[in-house]
């Protein structure tokens, strides 16, 4: 396997000199569930690794002032052992159900789910919906990036060579108990997302109060679908809204042809899955 | 590159040993320590051939630097039986025909008692679901799903 180096710093300080020093020759890496893979295809090379994996002082889910906060070390299996995750905030445990396979993990982390930018990351719909911010750091200071600014297109983000993510908020809303999450693959396990859809709602006498929706793997990243809430808003639940709904949301979706799904079909099929999601909120 | 030292258990028994920073540990298991059991499936984390425990966790060999395996506890397929006890999982997969080319076996016994650790007395869609990342070529599953049923309700006889 082409040649790299790895070093194992202890403290979050410690990696942010290294980020800072070795610019974009550094590639920060927790679960290497993606990019031991890219660097067995020859995409990455000449790296140095640091890994942050055994850094306790990113690992964590804890309530801070009204908002659920999350460490970027934070594996898959952590979150869907949270009591908090699985009672407060349950759209992200289900998308974690979703998610690869027992094994995988236990070693993959939510931040690096992110931090890779795949337009088919499991864990963005669902943050997405919740209104994520992410805490960015680097060794002059910290800045909060709403996770909808985040992604710039197919494993691009905003990070700087010099910044890691140090945190995931969510603000704790009412309407964040009312979700679900839905995961279209070519097999029932170990598939990556040929489209996905994260939403959660809130209703009040047969109208829509508040909702937010968000997709992935059909667009160069994941996306909300914001004009298709403001049409959903203040809206009367019927047939004709979700008919309407779906030709909003097929018309609003950017997906490419690949190998696991047509342009075409991904178009379809995001209606469909908004049906799905939206009729098992509202049922 | 220069090599790096890694000190770690492996089934019980201290170990140090000098690694290339790229050197994956299933490739130091096979290779180094010529533990053969763990074996090389797909090598990109999707078929479970290459499960090992690590701190009773388990998790891809392929997809594990040794370098990052420091201070840690590995417990691969060699290290389930006691002398010439076999682990009950073990049993139980051989008691049920759950072994055909035995390719797939080291990485299943090791999900399969993981699973039964978090869940004691999984349901079929239980054990279906956990066991998602382990692909047999085969078996068709139906002697595996059934082997830890049995060790299961073993493990489960012999607590009360």
């Amino acid at each position: 396997m082409v040649p790299f180096k790895y070093i194992s710093p202890k403290t979050k300080v410690e990696v942010l000199k290294i980020l800072r020093q070795e610019n974009s020759k550094a590639s920060i890496v927790a679960g290497c569930s993606n990019i031991l893979p890219y660097i067995k295809d020859k995409l990455i090379s000449g790296k140095l690794l640091v890994d942050i994996s055994e850094i306790e002082e990113l690992k964590y889910i804890k309530i801070i002032d009204n908002h659920l906060s999350i460490g970027p070390v934070t594996t898959i299996s952590d979150l869907m052992n949270s009591e908090i995750i699985r009672k407060e905030y349950n759209i992200l445990f289900h998308a974690a159900e979703e998610f690869a396979d027992p094994i995988v993990r236990n070693t993959a982390t939510i931040g690096g789910n992110l931090a890779d930018a795949s337009p088919a990351a499991d864990t963005a719909p669902p943050l997405l919906v919740l209104n994520a911010v992410l805490e960015i750091e680097n060794l002059d200071g910290k800045r909060d990036v709403d996770l909808k600014d985040f992604f710039i297109g197919p494993r691009k983000n905003v990070l700087h060579n010099d910044e890691m993510i140090t945190g995931i908020k969510i603000k704790n809303q009412s309407i964040n108990k009312n979700g679900c999450f839905i995961k279209l693959g070519l097999r029932q396990a170990m598939a990556i997302s040929l489209a996905s859809i994260a939403m959660v709602l809130e209703t009040g006498n047969g109208k829509i109060t508040d909702v937010r929706i968000a997709m992935g793997s059909i667009a160069s990243k994941p996306l909300r679908l914001i004009n298709v809430e403001e049409f959903l808003l203040n809206k009367k639940i019927d047939d004709a809204l979700i008919g309407e709904s779906m030709k909003k949301v097929s018309e609003t979706v950017n997906p490419i042809s690949d190998v696991r799904a047509s342009e075409d079909y991904r178009r379809y099929v995001s209606g469909i899955l908004f049906k799905r999601a939206f009729q098992q909120l509202t049922n | 590159m220069d090599k790096i030292p890694v000190e770690f258990t492996l089934n019980g028994q201290k170990k140090q040993i000098m690694v290339f920073p790229n050197d994956l540990l299933i490739n130091i298991l096979r290779d180094e320590l010529y533990l053969t059991g763990t074996k090389y499936g797909c090598g990109i984390g999707e078929c479970g051939a290459c499960t090992v425990f690590i701190n009773d966790e388990p998790v891809l060999s392929c997809l594990t630097l040794a370098a990052s395996v420091n201070g840690k506890e590995i417990t691969t397929i060699e290290g389930l039986a006691k002398g010439n006890e076999l682990h009950p999982m073990q049993i139980a997969f051989l008691k049920n025909a759950a072994v055909q080319c035995g390719f797939c076996t080291p990485g299943m016994i090791l999900t399969a008692i993981a699973l039964l650790k978090e869940n004691p007395n999984p349901t079929e869609e239980e054990i279906k679901e956990y066991m998602r990342g382990n692909i047999c070529r085969c078996t068709g599953y139906v002697q595996i799903i059934k082997a830890i049923k049995a060790c299961a309700s073993e493990q489960n006889k012999v607590k009360r």
